[in-house]
């Protein structure tokens, strides 16, 4: 095979970025920021090597997407060796192939964006390193066809991650935080690792395929226990209730091009590891009491996360708790087990990755300019940072599901995925699943809102009188996010055509997936329906608002609305100073923590109740764990 | 050539004539003009003409129009206009009795949707002006729409169930299919299963559209006008359409998913009769609840919401599931 | 046409903005007279405004302290031109029995132009309309003079 055959491809993504990391190793060791010429080099490496690994993936959409090819590429010379593999190999279908696009995506974005960002920061080497190291592990996870390679990609992304989450050591928390995702980080893993020891006694294979052709008919207790250990290690990873407090400390503390890593990137290889295990290794979710919990555990993490959110006056915190509210819905959907419902979970997992990035980076805007990320001391940044302000709305909008962005298209498809469902089976939870994914939204709307007014619009306290726009690179690292917000909002056909579909059905190609790899499969592949019922034409509807918007712009300023008084002379004047009741102006913002105050105010056992449980203490969100793990195994064992 | 042109010129008429632009401007007008007029009446007042609403238009139009120092000038200036031009867009997607200019563009729930965006307009455009009574009123209105929605959406599933049976589909959350099975089945009003959810859509109109008693959010009283605090003049007025457009485009959602029936197939005949109909639905819902009702606390339009309106759409919706 | 429109308009939609500068309550209260059902100046259009920024006509009452005057130019000068400033009862005019204290800063015709006085401790109801509705014929040549 020719080297620019395809095939390469898969592995030539992930080890671009380990060979990046290495050369970055070996330019030099530590150093200071005042050194631009090596920082500058460094900075570029990772760029490079997230662009690269991006292009190839992008050329796999034509056969894998396009083709429905699954692409199983054997590393070395060993493959199968007696009926067993022995060899590891990578094994792309659509679903590893979408994953691997959204995260290559947010690792280029996060890549131009941390040039500037990170630029005051000293040991910016040991920073791209770790960036490499992350960026290379999660494509692995998701690419790879072998459950001990995934174990391995498990660790390098955790621990990656636990280091990035701690870079900036002198910033309030982030050695806690950092401690508190490696206790966590490593239970998660080392139950993985269990679970994968568990199915290699049983099936002397350690091979995705091979396992997926041999486990489902003969599951004993052993896989079984197997399955629950699995299920809550890629649960830890993907930051889902009950482990969610560990993901608004992570983000919080860590550097935002960072934590646009963690939410879009890490919470995506759990999903991914989710679903491998639920649907391919399984095949466990023809059975409703799965669907159940995966819904239910969906449900229960938008909600509370949504709620969590609205009581934060962090940032950057606040973001943290929507991100699994938002993955929330996209376990929600995917565990539905209907071809609509997991299109439109991945869709959403796609548009996660897109606005909640793209909020973060917003976020860390805001740090870089004003060094603090407190809901309570900012306010008016709209006037200092314009471009930034209305990145940040498209984000806001975006992940708000305001029409016609993107989180409005796949949380809509959500909505009727459920209702289908409820209605198909006529069971009444798959309705309140609907119900508390619409409450959710306009939640989470209200959280936006007050981010905007208590960081954007409002007032502007002196001591941020001198804030500047942010530099062009990290402008243009938004920028990108938010063009593909808005494009993946406009042409849903389009994108659930040629990523979300392919990704969906590949999920019940089941054995495609197993006979690539060159092992008998028995599972034919069902017939799937992508139908839906609701209608929704953003293009057509955007295209009436222009003309609206136009229409009234034009009588408006035909009308003399343009005709506006505004202060002209330096001095102060009273008429253009604020209505204070007749009082002089003085710095009045009406911050983040005192807005909705109606809704706390009902609200206020259930919030009370939630901070009482979320101690912050390490040992608790162990326990938590523990008790996680100790339900789903009984809940495992007894259904399955 | 000629037919694209025509099309685009029928297309052009749809959005600024009927059912666009003039006809939001001149019935939402007179609609707010004869909610006052009741108001007064029942409060045993003159009240103002009809025509009131118009008056005060175009008096801010020739107002002064002030942009304070702490505002966002930009957010400040189009927040107005596109809070309008959304609602104008929405009152297109609803059918008037089986005639619908855009059809098959938007269901029941993209409506619930693009209903938020004039809303989100109006708290942007009260954010920006950096004024603390608008950040008070936003908050406040902000709860608001948190309150109506649920509600909202329960109304909306029940309807989705009841015509989706009908139709054998399951569910349905298209309203053009939604106003063809009342063609065929009469009014959804007329079931007895839909009344409970009809009584919480009256209830959810003044919420939504920031009507006594739920006006927390624009008390004038207390904070100022709350989001509406630091504006004046050509912005204001837009806004006092806005809201008058949307007490229109409000009852006549009402009237599509309640009161459908056979028209008579002449547009404009259709057109008065949705109006009318459109009148009483205010009358009930707004002008009535506003004479006899004081201006609730915040906290208290949350509880309201959320347990006596909710109940009443949940019982249509589990009457609706069940198929009673 | 339509700036003859808008003058029209103006004359038949005051909002009114009322500034007490320490009023005994008596204007206060009378002034929210004249919109009960007795009275009904909704019918002329008179409407309360809660901000200064959407006001026509300004209402002052009081006799205009020391402590309040800042107050009441400040809320005076937001309020969007045309607008018509209107003193009630005889206080803000002559300050009254209050005049001479060393309080009171009035009259208000002192700092800024007024343009119609309400007479009266406390004016009647039918003085306070007809001082009002003097106030929108003022504000409509004002605005036929922008």
């Amino acid at each position: 095979m020719s080297m620019l055959n395809y095939h390469h491809f898969p592995i030539y993504s992930i080890m671009v970025l380990f060979f990046g990391a290495f050369l970055i190793a070996a330019i030099g060791g530590r150093d200071i920021a005042k050194n631009r010429k090596t920082t500058g080099v460094r900075a570029f490496i990772p760029l490079l090597a997230t662009a690269a690994s991006l292009a190839f993936l992008i050329a796999l959409i034509k056969p894998v997407m396009l083709g429905g090819e699954v692409i199983a590429y054997w590393m070395g010379s060993r493959g199968i060796s007696n009926g067993y593999a022995i060899g590891i190999a990578l094994e792309v279908d659509a679903l590893s192939l979408f994953f691997a696009l959204l995260i290559a995506t947010a690792l280029f974005v996060s890549a131009v964006y941390s040039i500037k960002y990170m630029e005051h920061d000293d040991n910016i080497g040991q920073y791209y390193i770790l960036y490499c190291m992350l960026g290379g592990g999660v494509l692995g996870l998701v690419l790879s066809g072998d459950i001990f390679n995934m174990f391995i990609m498990v660790e390098i992304l955790t621990f990656a991650a636990v280091a990035l989450t701690a870079f900036r050591t002198k910033v309030y928390g982030a050695l806690e935080a950092a401690f508190k995702y490696l206790v966590v980080g490593c239970m998660g893993s080392t139950l993985i690792l269990t679970g994968v020891i568990m199915l290699y006694a049983q099936y002397h294979t350690l091979n995705l395929a091979q396992l997926a052709a041999l486990i489902p008919g003969t599951m004993n207790n052993a896989t079984k226990l197997a399955f629950a250990l699995l299920y809550i290690g890629f649960s830890t990873k993907a930051f889902i209730v009950p482990f969610h407090p560990l993901a608004a400390d992570a983000h919080g503390a860590a550097p935002a091009s960072i934590s646009v890593l963690i939410s879009g990137v890490l919470t995506k290889s759990g999903i991914y590891g989710i679903i491998r295990l639920t649907y391919f290794l399984f095949q466990t979710m023809e059975l409703g009491a799965m669907q159940f919990m995966l819904v239910f555990v969906g449900s229960v993490s938008m909600f509370v996360c949504v709620t969590m959110a609205l009581a934060q006056h962090d940032f950057k915190r606040l973001l943290a708790f929507h991100s699994i509210s938002q993955i929330g819905y996209v376990l929600a959907a995917v565990g539905l087990s209907t071809a609509l419902g997991i299109s439109a979970g991945l869709y959403h997992a796609m548009n996660h990755t897109l606005f909640k990035g793209l909020l973060f980076l917003a976020a860390g805007a805001v740090l870089h300019e004003t060094g603090t990320t407190d809901l309570g001391k900012l306010g008016g940044l709209s006037k200092k940072m314009p471009h930034t302000t209305v990145l940040f709305l498209i984000g806001a909008f975006s992940i708000s599901g305001v029409p016609p962005f993107n989180g409005f298209a796949s949380k809509w498809m959500i909505y009727q995925a459920t209702y289908q469902k409820a209605v198909e089976t006529g069971n009444i939870g798959f309705l309140l699943v609907t119900i508390i994914a619409l409450i959710t939204s306009v939640l989470t709307l209200a959280s936006f809102v007050k981010v905007s007014q208590s960081v954007f619009f409002g007032q502007l306290p002196a001591e941020y009188e001198n804030v500047k726009e942010v530099p062009f690179g990290m402008r243009l690292a938004m920028g990108i996010l938010a063009v593909l917000c808005v494009i993946t909002g406009l042409v849903p056909q389009l994108v659930t055509r040629y990523l979300t579909e392919p990704a969906a059905r590949a999920v019940f190609r089941v054995g495609d997936y197993i006979s690539s790899m060159g092992f008998a499969s028995q599972t034919p592949a069902p017939a799937v329906s992508f139908a839906q019922v609701g209608v929704w034409e953003p293009i057509s509807w955007l295209l009436i608002l222009c003309i609206a918007l136009l229409a009234v712009t034009i009588v408006a300023v035909a009308g003399k609305y343009d005709r506006v008084s505004v202060r002209s002379s330096e001095t102060v004047d009273t008429k253009y100073q604020l209505f204070y009741g007749g009082e002089d102006n003085f710095h009045s913002q009406v911050g983040g923590g005192d807005l909705f105050w109606g809704f706390k105010h009902n609200w206020r056992h259930y919030f009370s109740f939630m901070h009482d449980l979320h101690s912050g203490i390490v040992n608790d969100y162990a326990l938590w764990a523990v008790v996680a793990l100790a339900l789903s195994i009984v809940f495992v064992m007894i259904v399955l | 050539m000629t037919s694209i042109l025509l099309n685009a010129l029928q297309y052009l008429g749809y959005i600024l004539i009927f059912p666009g632009f003039l006809f939001c401007f001149v019935c939402g007008m007179l609609l707010c003009g004869i909610d006052r007029k009741l108001v007064a009446r029942m409060q045993k007042r003159v009240g103002p003409p009809i025509l009131q609403p118009f008056y005060d238009f175009f008096k801010l139009c020739g107002k002064e129009t002030i942009i304070p120092d702490a505002a966002s000038r930009t957010t400040f200036l189009a927040a107005p206009l596109v809070g309008l031009a959304a609602l104008v867009v929405i009152q297109l997607f609803v059918p008037i009795h089986g005639f619908s200019a855009f059809y098959g563009m938007a269901d029941v729930i993209v409506i619930l949707y693009l209903l938020l965006i004039p809303a989100l307009a109006s708290i942007l455009g009260a954010a920006a002006s950096g004024s603390p009574y608008a950040g008070i009123g936003l908050s406040r209105e902000m709860v608001t729409i948190i309150s109506c929605e649920l509600p909202l959406v329960l109304i909306l599933l029940a309807i989705a169930k009841t015509v989706g049976n009908a139709l054998g589909t399951g569910l349905c959350f298209s309203l053009s299919a939604i106003a063809d099975y009342q063609l065929v089945h009469g009014s959804l009003i007329t079931k007895a299963r839909m009344i409970p959810a009809a009584i919480a859509m009256l209830l959810v109109i003044p919420g939504e559209t920031g009507n006594h008693p739920f006006d927390a959010a624009e008390a004038e009283t207390e904070i100022c006008e709350g989001m509406l605090a630091e504006y004046s003049g050509g912005p204001l007025a837009v806004f006092k359409l806005s809201h008058a457009v949307k007490m229109l485009t409000l009852t006549s959602l009402f009237v599509a998913l309640f009161l459908g029936g056979v028209g008579t197939g002449i547009t404009a005949v259709d057109g008065v009769v949705v109006f009318i109909l459109c009148v009483i639905v205010t009358a009930v819902s707004i002008s009535f609840v506003h004479a006899v009702t004081a201006r609730l606390k915040i906290e208290q339009i949350f509880k309201y919401y959320w347990t006596v309106v909710s109940g009443l759409a949940l019982v249509s919706l589990v009457l609706a599931w069940y198929g009673l | 046409m339509f700036k003859k429109l808008i003058e029209e308009s103006t004359a038949k939609s005051p909002w009114l903005f009322h500034i007490n500068s320490g009023s005994c309550n008596g204007c206060d209260i009378e002034l929210v007279a004249i919109l009960t059902p007795r009275y009904d100046v909704e019918r002329l259009g008179f409407k309360l405004a809660g901000s200064p920024r959407q006001a026509d006509i300004v209402v002052v009452t009081g006799p205009i302290t020391k402590q309040s005057l800042p107050r009441v130019l400040r809320s005076i000068s937001q309020v969007p031109e045309p607008r018509c400033i209107v003193t009630m009862g005889s206080c803000p005019q002559s300050g009254n029995v209050f005049k001479g204290s060393y309080s009171v800063a009035g009259p208000l015709s002192k700092y800024v132009h007024v343009d119609v006085d309400i007479a009266g401790c406390a004016p009647k109801p039918e003085a306070i309309i007809d001082g009002l509705a003097l106030a929108t014929q003022i504000l409509k040549e004002k605005r036929g003079q922008m």
